[in-house]
C-alpha cells in the first residue's frame, strides 16, 4: 500500500478535511443561516439588488478587519490598532483621491501604508521579540495621530463615481470579498500562506523543520495592515468622506468577530470562514434586533447572550461523549 | 479688462438665476425632503449615537415626552429608538434599517460629522424627514438642522473669563476630546478673544472625555506644574466640575471658572461662591427636532437650519436654576425650561 497520495485522491481528501474543520464552527454557521433567514423575513427587501447591496455594505469593513485580526491570531499575534489602522486608511483615501493622485493613486497609497505599517509592526513583533498586544496598543496611538494629524476632523471627499460604485446599489462589495476570500485561499496554498498555521501552533517545531517562521509572521502582520486600511477606503468611500476616528470600533469588533468565529488566542487554531462568519453575525444581530422592535438595553443584554451562545454552544457538544 | 466685464456680467447673470430660483422654492412651501405623500399619524425614528451618557438619557426623555404629546394629538404613532453604541459605521447601518422599514422621519445625532452623510441622502431621496441635531452632518440633505452655535459658546466663555480676570493673567484651557467637532469648534470661537488679549497666557490645554473624573485627573496634574494660575476656560460642564474639585482637593483658591449647565458644577459654584458663568446645549433640543419633524411632515415649511440661542447662567440667575435641580438627575444637566410656544417663536425665525 502506497502512502503517497495520487491526485485523485487528494482530490477526495479536500472535503472531508475541510469537514473537519468545520465541526468547531458548524453551530456558528448554523447560528448564522438562522439570523440570515430571520432578517430575510423581516425584511423582504433583503432580496432585491439594492437591499442585498446595502447589507453586505454594512457588513463588508467588519469581515475585512476580521480578517485581518484573525490571520494574526492564527499565527499567535493579536493587533490592538486595527481600528486605528482603518481610520488611517480612511483619512488617506479622503485626502489623496480628490486630489492630484486621483483614485489610483489614492488607492496604492492606502494599500503602501497598510502593508508598511503591518510589515513594520511584524518586524518590530517578531524580530525584537516584544509581546504584540504592546506593540500594537501604543503602534494604535501613533497610526490614531498620524490619522488625526492628517485630517484633524473629519473631511476630505471622496470622487462620487467611487462611492457609487463601492456603495451604491450594486453588490460590488460583495464580489470584492469574494475575491479576497479567494485570494486568501490562494495565499494559503504559497509556502508562506502555509507556514502561517506552523507558525501559529507550533513554532519552534516549525522552525526546526525548515519553515520560516519570522517571515509567515512578518507577512501575516503586512496582510492585516493591508486588509485594515483597505477597509478603511471602503468606509471612506461608503461615507464619501474621511473621519480620523471612524475605525475605533473595529478593534474590538474584530477581536469578537475571530473569537466568535472559534479562532484560538494560541495561534494556529481556527478558519477564516468562521472569522467571516463571526463578523457576519455581528452585523447580522444589529439589524435583526432593530427589526425585532427592540429597546437599546434590551439589544445590549440580548448582543451579549447571543455572542456568549454562540461561543458555547460548541463546547457543550466536546463535554458530551 | 475685457474679460473682467464679461465675468461680471455672467455673476450677474448667475446671481439673477439664484434669485429666481430661490424665489421658486419659495412659492413651494414644503420643507426639503419632504414630498408629501406621508399621513399622520408618522413612526420616528430617533438614530441616537450612544445612549449611556446622563446628557444623552435626558435629551431621550424629552423626545419621549414630546412624543406623548403628540401621539395624544393623532400625529404620531410610533417611536422607534436605535443606539449606535458610539460607533458611527453602526449608525450609518442603523439607519439604513430605519430606511428600509420605512419610518417616516428620522431624528439623529451624527457619530460622525461626515459619515452619515450618504445614509442620510439616500433617506432624503425617499421622503422621510431628517432633523439632524447637536452634532451635525456635513450635508444639506436633511429637512432642518437644529444646533446653538459652538463657536459663540467659546467666545462668550472666552469674554466673560478674560473679564473676570481683568484682561490679564495665567489661565488653562479644558477642551473635549480631539478630533470631534463641538469641541473643536468651542475651541476656535474662543481664539478671537483670546489674540486679542495678548496678557492672557495660555499655561496648558487638556483634551479629556466630556467626564468629571478624566478632567480631575488631567487638571490636578497641571496644578503640580503650575503653581500659579489666574483663571480656567473650561468648554463643558463635566470638565469644570473636574476643574473645582481638583483645585479644592488639593487645597488651592478657587479661580473664576467658565462651564455648563451640569448640576454638579453648579451646586458646587453655589457652594464654593465662585464667580462663573455657564451655558448649555439644552436637552429639548430633542424634542424640538421631534416637533420640527412633525411640522415638515404636515407641510409646514421649515428653516434649513434653526439656530438655538444659547441660554446664559451666572451669578444672577443661578438660583432660578439650582431651585429646579430635585427635578434633575444627580449626574444631569439643568436645562432652561420649554413649551410648544418657544418651539414656534424657534420655527418662525428666520
Amino acid at each position: 500500500m502506497s502512502i503517497i497520495p495520487s491526485a485523485k485522491s487528494t482530490g477526495a481528501l479536500y472535503w472531508p478535511v475541510q469537514a473537519r474543520r468545520n465541526i468547531g464552527v458548524r453551530s456558528l454557521f448554523l447560528v448564522v443561516l438562522a439570523f440570515l433567514v430571520a432578517y430575510g423575513v423581516l425584511f423582504p427587501g433583503l432580496f432585491t439588488a439594492s437591499g442585498f447591496a446595502k447589507f453586505t455594505q454594512s457588513w463588508f469593513p467588519l469581515a475585512l478587519v476580521a480578517m485581518a485580526q484573525a490571520i494574526l491570531m492564527l499565527t499567535g499575534g493579536i493587533s490592538l490598532a486595527i481600528g486605528a489602522t482603518v481610520s488611517l486608511g480612511a483619512v488617506i483615501a479622503a485626502t489623496t483621491m480628490a486630489g492630484p493622485l486621483g483614485v489610483a493613486g489614492g488607492t496604492a497609497a492606502v494599500a503602501l501604508a497598510g502593508l508598511g505599517i503591518g510589515a513594520a509592526t511584524g518586524f518590530i513583533v517578531v524580530k525584537l521579540r516584544l509581546p504584540a498586544i504592546v506593540v500594537t496598543l501604543a503602534g494604535s496611538f501613533i497610526i490614531g495621530g498620524a490619522a488625526l494629524l492628517i485630517l484633524p476632523r473629519p473631511g476630505g471627499s471622496i470622487p462620487a463615481w467611487l462611492s457609487d460604485l463601492l456603495a451604491g446599489d450594486t453588490p460590488a462589495a460583495f464580489v470584492l470579498l469574494v475575491v479576497i476570500v479567494l485570494l486568501w485561499k490562494l495565499y494559503l496554498a504559497t509556502p508562506l500562506g502555509l507556514s502561517l498555521y506552523a507558525a501559529g501552533e507550533n513554532p519552534v517545531g516549525a522552525y526546526r523543520s525548515g519553515v520560516p517562521v519570522d517571515a509567515a509572521r512578518v507577512a501575516a502582520y503586512a496582510i492585516s495592515g493591508l486588509l485594515s486600511t483597505g477597509a478603511g477606503l471602503f468606509v471612506a468611500a461608503q461615507t464619501g468622506s474621511g473621519d480620523p476616528v471612524i475605525g475605533t470600533a473595529f478593534t474590538l469588533n474584530s477581536i469578537a468577530a475571530a473569537v466568535l468565529g472559534g479562532i484560538g488566542f494560541l495561534g494556529g487554531q481556527g478558519t477564516m470562514r468562521g472569522a467571516l462568519a463571526g463578523s457576519l453575525l455581528l452585523s447580522l444581530m444589529i439589524s435583526v434586533m432593530f427589526f425585532l422592535g427592540f429597546t437599546p438595553v434590551a439589544q445590549y443584554v440580548a448582543q451579549g447572550l447571543i455572542i456568549i451562545g454562540a461561543v458555547a454552544i460548541p463546547q457543550f457538544r466536546k463535554v458530551q461523549p | 479688462m475685457m474679460k473682467s466685464s464679461f465675468f461680471a456680467s455672467a455673476s450677474v447673470l448667475c446671481l439673477g438665476l439664484v434669485l429666481a430660483f430661490g424665489a421658486g422654492s419659495q412659492a413651494n412651501a414644503a420643507a426639503k425632503c419632504i414630498k408629501g405623500d406621508r399621513k399622520a399619524p408618522y413612526t420616528i425614528g430617533w438614530a441616537n449615537i450612544y445612549s449611556v451618557p446622563t446628557w444623552m438619557k435626558q435629551t431621550q426623555g424629552t423626545i419621549e415626552a414630546e412624543v406623548e404629546t403628540l401621539k395624544k394629538q393623532g400625529l404620531v404613532d410610533k417611536l422607534v429608538v436605535t443606539d449606535a453604541q458610539g460607533d458611527a459605521n453602526v449608525q450609518i447601518q442603523q439607519i439604513q434599517s430605519m430606511i428600509d422599514s420605512n419610518v417616516d422621519a428620522i431624528i439623529l445625532i451624527a457619530g460622525s460629522s461626515t459619515a452619515p452623510a450618504r445614509v442620510i441622502a439616500d433617506a432624503c431621496a425617499k421622503g422621510i424627514a431628517i432633523i439632524n441635531f447637536d452634532s451635525l452632518v456635513d450635508t444639506d440633505q436633511v429637512t432642518a438642522k437644529v444646533n446653538t452655535d459652538s463657536s459663540q459658546w467659546g467666545d462668550q466663555a472666552a469674554k466673560f473669563l478674560i473679564n473676570a480676570i481683568g484682561g490679564k493673567g495665567k489661565i488653562l484651557i479644558l477642551n473635549g476630546p480631539a478630533g470631534v467637532s463641538v469641541s473643536d469648534d468651542r475651541r476656535k470661537g474662543a481664539d478671537a478673544e483670546l489674540k486679542a488679549h495678548p496678557d492672557v497666557k495660555i499655561l496648558a490645554e487638556t483634551n479629556t472625555p466630556y467626564n468629571v473624573a478624566p478632567a480631575q485627573e488631567a487638571v490636578t496634574s497641571l496644578l503640580f506644574a503650575n503653581p500659579e494660575i489666574d483663571g480656567i476656560l473650561s468648554l463643558g460642564g463635566a470638565l469644570s466640575a473636574g476643574a473645582v474639585l481638583a483645585l479644592d482637593k488639593q487645597g488651592r483658591d478657587q479661580v473664576p471658572i467658565t462651564g455648563e449647565n451640569a448640576r454638579q458644577f453648579l451646586e458646587l459654584w453655589k457652594e464654593k461662591s465662585l464667580k462663573s458663568w455657564a451655558t448649555m446645549q439644552p436637552n429639548w433640543l430633542g424634542a424640538f427636532a421631534t416637533y420640527t419633524a412633525v411640522q415638515a411632515l404636515e407641510g409646514k415649511d421649515v428653516p434649513a437650519f434653526v439656530k438655538i440661542p444659547l441660554p446664559v447662567i451666572d451669578n444672577s440667575n443661578i438660583d432660578e436654576y439650582l431651585a429646579r435641580a430635585k427635578d434633575f438627575p444627580a449626574d444631569g444637566y439643568i436645562y432652561s425650561p420649554y413649551d410648544e410656544a418657544l418651539f414656534k417663536k424657534l420655527l418662525a425665525q428666520k
